[in-house]
């Protein structure tokens, strides 16, 4: 109401500094967002920058052992990519890959999804036993939660094999898990799944704990019971959440390299058994062929781009509000 | 106010921040000549740390007034860490590689060429450990040390299955093994425990034979492992295998490590490096013991793979003389003896003694020096080959043409 | 008791069974790290599992102390991941606050910016950030890796705590200006300590990516002083002999207290000590 009987005094002299002062007003609440971002962009664009730029350019040369050490490639265009994509172990990689994501993602949405749900359903004292073994299991390095994956599945004195073969599900002694790609790759996703649900189990009861209480009593006065009540209030009020955590884990899963690398074990890791991340680590960095590297990065880029398009679009949405 | 005030912080946060990183000195200095960087494996820091005291007190008498800063570096990533400071300096003035690591850094022009005879008993190097090291007729890494393979036995579980004498030959070293299965008939129980896929211990049997894994012929590189000799031992080390090993045919030897098989009391004797005596488990130490694994003919040891370490100088580094003068400390005859006597083989011939390690390198095979070799192991094209051999996937005959065309191709790359 | 409420005990109790259950499953895995640790090394290696160490071993512990440079790493970790940790969430923060209330020019590719670097493949970027920092002299330092580490975490940070902050209704917001605050006031006062749960999700996430960092401590950091205990750990794994399991199991339980402990002082902002009732699902 005060702007409008300024604005139609805008025509005169913009000199009074009360005008002044509202007009820097403006611009610096127009500057404001821009200050917010600032920060995160400095830090990335220093970091960051230089090596995108490089990645980019690298991956249009001829760059080996012999070029590093000279610090000079050799340009030849498209040809990395060329060659990386007549490759026909980089397509059936990417397939592999494609199959491998999804069920990872599947699993470990799901799972995560029921298993904030039972945080809220049992009594404090088992909510905080499952929430600090959760973070128990996060915080386990990587690299030792692979070993230690190893020597319960391994061949000679594995526990698994020694329950299962106890508990009468078959005979499991000496039972090599590892000696097909989709047994390699079945216990590599039960180790990612475990890694991966502490973080989306508690976010998603973090989110849970948004939930206005009120709306879902207002429900429940209604006569709607759980599966509606969970359809209807729950899931539109998490759904940023969960497109987030969805997105985030087909980012990773996508890329993963760690688990799949030493749970299999370099000596056991062949193009028949090869993730996008492995195939990367292989044939661009383990063969000193930093040029080709760099084009498969490129490369993983676009599909994992490609992959998580839908979500990251919706997520966008969202928050194109008012 | 309060959101302008917020914006200038966050602003000022980031300006320290980078005024902060411009500024800092917690530098890779360029290693002036007041100190030189020198990267060994993590084996010689749990090992013989001693020694590399030694070396650096002799080295600071020598030159005073210049530190020496050991490094510590794993086998996992010291190959990444060497070349991202190829790239951006900061690397070291003396590096470790292993002995199958050097072709290809060789090749690639990564290291200095030294003066051969400015090192000890360099005219006595080992065969297999100074080839390591040389290219183009130049000298670009010491040898620094190696080991071998031996047969590592429970002495009491011969005398029980009536082993009166090692065996001379692997024919009788199968027929002791058939005696000791018979009087140890444990579910799972290996008379002689080799993982399929150790191709340290298979090839073995191949050079045994006379055959090879690759070969140069005028300039160009030519699979051997389908030759009729080598075809000869594939055949001999499968027969060996199925006969007195129960481990997994697929797996590799550290996937689980024999010592440990061995420790379980699952295994009467494995097959690997000297060292392997650190961790048979207290109960079996006192009743175990060493001999050289024997070949298919009398008196002659099976070749065992040499394997070992070398020392180089980057070409980057600003006092390359300086590396030269710590590695000749470190590699001197002192120094040499006191990696024996830490159970490792020494790096020249006039140096051998007559244990059991040092024994069983009289006869040794060792890779092809071609700059792909280190591909052709990542590959892992010998372990593929020998797990088709074992579970029967392929003949030997056809498991071993595709490998030694695929090695040939793979060597034969530019 | 009403019939009602027994009903709901029970079911609530048939809930307890089943998160006991799985408890002990997803633990096992940790369980057994810790159990080792405390193994004399036969019962390690030995054919039958040993499920709890009648006869424990403090031994593995003191091995894994004793090995060079533990308390230094263990100070380098706690500085590096508490310096990224409180400037990333700060700076995270603000620009999800810019992202999830504001419309401006840029957003979409400011947007795709953040997601686009959590697509970027780690193992390619290696070389060249090195290559960066030694511009800088940032390499074989703390603030390098801070930085670095910075990078990293922060497009994660956005991403979730917008997603946080759209899950708070408006209206909130709104009432707080009708009674005359400014717009980043509102922020300041109301929405923070709502976004409570969510800053803690994401600080513990980012504590605990950066704790365990590997690569790229390993290949900024050259001197064993200044490394952190990520690096540390691995020279358990890295020689060519015999690894000592049962110290590197010790060494990792002690590696993983740090991370423990944050997520002890923290969790209360999410709410796990409530009494069921106060959170709906």
């Amino acid at each position: 109401m005060h702007e409008t009987s300024s604005n139609a005094a805008a025509g005169t002299l913009l000199g009074t500094s009360r005008r002044r002062r509202r007009f820097w007003g403006r611009a610096l609440q127009g500057a404001v967002p821009y200050g917010l971002i600032l920060p995160v962009l400095v830090v990335i664009g220093v970091i960051l920058g230089y090596p995108l730029y490089w990645l980019v350019k690298l991956s249009t040369q001829r760059y080996g052992l012999f070029e590093l050490i000279r610090h000079q490639g050799v340009g030849v265009g498209l040809d990395n990519y060329s060659s990386v994509l007549h490759d026909g172990v980089f397509w059936r990689t990417l397939l592999r890959t494609v199959v491998f994501t999804a069920v990872n993602v599947t699993l470990t949405m799901v799972i995560g999804m029921l298993l904030a749900l039972l945080l809220v359903r049992v009594s404090m004292f088992v909510r905080i036993l499952l929430s600090s073994g959760l973070v128990l299991v996060w915080s386990m390095p990587v690299v030792v939660a692979v070993q230690v994956w190893y020597w319960m599945t391994n061949f000679e004195n594995g526990v698994v094999n020694y329950v299962l073969s106890h508990l009468g599900i078959g005979d499991f002694y000496q039972h090599d898990w590892y000696a097909t790609t989709f047994s390699q790759l079945s216990i590599v996703t039960l180790l990612i799944v475990w890694g991966a649900l502490p973080f989306v189990v508690i976010t998603l009861y973090a989110a849970l704990a948004q939930v206005p209480p009120d709306l879902v009593e207002a429900a429940e006065v209604d006569g709607a019971r759980g599966w509606r009540i969970f359809v209807d209030i729950t899931l539109p009020i998490l759904r940023p959440i969960l497109l987030i955590l969805t997105s985030l884990s087909i980012i990773w899963d996508f890329g993963v390299f760690t688990q799949p690398y030493l749970l299999i074990g370099q000596s056991k890791i062949t193009s028949g058994n090869y993730l996008m991340s492995i195939y990367l680590f292989e044939e661009g960095y383990f063969k000193s062929d930093f040029g080709r590297g760099a084009a498969i990065s490129i490369l993983m880029l676009l599909m994992v781009a490609v992959l998580s398009v839908a979500y990251v679009r919706k997520m966008v949405r969202i928050g194109e509000a008012p | 106010m309060k959101r302008r005030s917020i914006v200038a912080l966050s602003l000022v946060v980031v300006l320290v921040a980078a005024v902060m990183a411009a500024t800092s000195s917690g530098a890779t200095q360029k290693a002036t000549a007041s100190s030189i960087t020198v990267w060994l494996q993590v084996d010689a820091q749990s090992g013989w740390p001693d020694l590399v005291a030694a070396a650096n007190k002799q080295f600071q008498s020598d030159h005073p007034g210049v530190t020496v800063n050991v490094q510590y570096q794993t086998w996992g990533t010291h190959l990444q860490k060497f070349d991202t400071t190829l790239a951006g300096g900061g690397g070291p003035d003396v590096i470790e590689m292993g002995n199958t690591e050097m072709t290809k850094y060789m090749a690639a022009g990564a290291f200095a060429a030294l003066n051969k005879s400015s090192f000890d008993n360099s005219s006595n190097w080992l065969k297999g450990l100074a080839a390591s090291g040389a290219f183009g007729g130049k000298t670009y890494g010491v040898p620094y040390y190696a080991g071998s393979r031996v047969v590592t036995y429970r002495s009491d579980l011969y005398k029980a299955a009536g082993i009166k004498k090692l065996p001379a030959t692997t024919a009788e070293y199968a027929a002791d093994a058939k005696k000791l299965l018979a009087k140890n008939p444990k579910k799972g129980f290996s008379p002689v425990y080799i993982a399929g896929t150790d191709w340290y211990v298979a090839m073995g049997f191949v050079f045994d034979y006379g055959g090879g894994i690759a070969q140069q012929i005028s300039g160009k590189w030519k699979g051997l492992l389908n030759s009729p000799k080598s075809i000869a031992g594939l055949t001999a080390y499968k027969n060996f295998y199925l006969a007195t090993s129960r481990a997994s045919k697929t797996t590799d030897e550290t996937h689980p490590n024999p010592y440990d098989v061995y420790a379980q009391g699952q295994a009467a004797s494995i097959v690997g490096p000297s060292w392997f005596t650190c961790c048979v488990g207290k109960q079996y130490t006192a009743s175990t013991a060493q001999f050289v694994m024997p070949g298919h003919v009398k008196g002659q040891a099976m070749p065992g793979f040499l394997g070992g370490s070398d020392l180089a100088v980057p070409i980057t580094s600003p006092n390359q003389a300086l590396a030269s003068d710590w590695i000749k400390d470190f590699t001197s005859t002192s120094g040499e003896k006191g990696l024996q006597a830490k159970g490792n083989i020494p790096n020249a011939t006039n140096l051998l003694g007559s244990s059991v390690n040092e024994r069983a390198a009289a006869r040794s095979w060792f890779v092809p020096t071609a700059k792909h070799w280190v591909d052709v192991e990542n590959g892992n094209i010998l372990r593929n080959m020998l797990a088709q051999i074992l579970t029967g996937k392929l003949s030997i005959q056809q498991a071993a043409t595709s490998a030694g065309d695929n090695i040939a191709s793979v060597l034969n790359q530019s | 008791m009403s019939k009602r409420r027994r009903g709901r005990r029970a079911r609530q109790a048939g809930w307890n069974a089943v998160g006991l259950a799985i408890s002990v499953v997803m633990v096992f895995p940790v369980f057994w790290m810790i159990s080792t640790a405390f193994k004399p090394n036969e019962q390690i290696v030995s054919l039958n599992p040993t499920w709890l160490p009648l006869h424990p071993t403090l031994q593995h512990f003191r091995d894994a102390i004793d090995k060079p440079f533990f308390w230094t790493d263990v100070k380098n970790s706690l500085i590096v991941v508490c310096a990224t940790v409180a400037i990333s969430i700060v700076l995270a923060f603000l620009a999800a606050v810019a992202l999830a209330r504001y419309g401006f020019a840029g957003r979409k590719l400011f947007v795709v910016l953040v997601i686009g670097i959590q697509m970027l493949p780690q193992a390619g970027l290696i070389i060249p950030l090195y290559v960066v920092l030694a511009r800088y002299h940032q390499t074989n330092a703390l603030t390098g890796l801070t930085i670095t580490y910075m990078t990293f975490v922060l497009p994660f940070c956005v991403w979730t705590l917008r997603g946080f902050l759209l899950g708070i209704p408006k209206e909130l917001e709104e009432a707080a200006m009708v009674d005359g605050s400014t717009r980043l006031g509102v922020f300041i006062k109301i929405l923070l300590p709502l976004m409570g749960p969510g800053l803690v999700a994401t600080s513990v996430f980012a504590f605990i990516t950066t704790w365990n960092e590997y690569i790229f401590a390993v290949v900024l950091l050259h001197d064993q002083s200044k490394q952190t205990v990520t690096v540390w750990l691995s020279y358990f794994l890295g020689s060519s002999r015999h690894t000592d399991w049962g110290a590197l199991m010790a060494a990792s339980t002690l590696t993983a207290v740090p991370v423990i402990v944050f997520f002890l002082m923290v969790q209360r902002r999410i709410a796990f000590g409530l009494t069921s009732g106060a959170v709906r699902g």
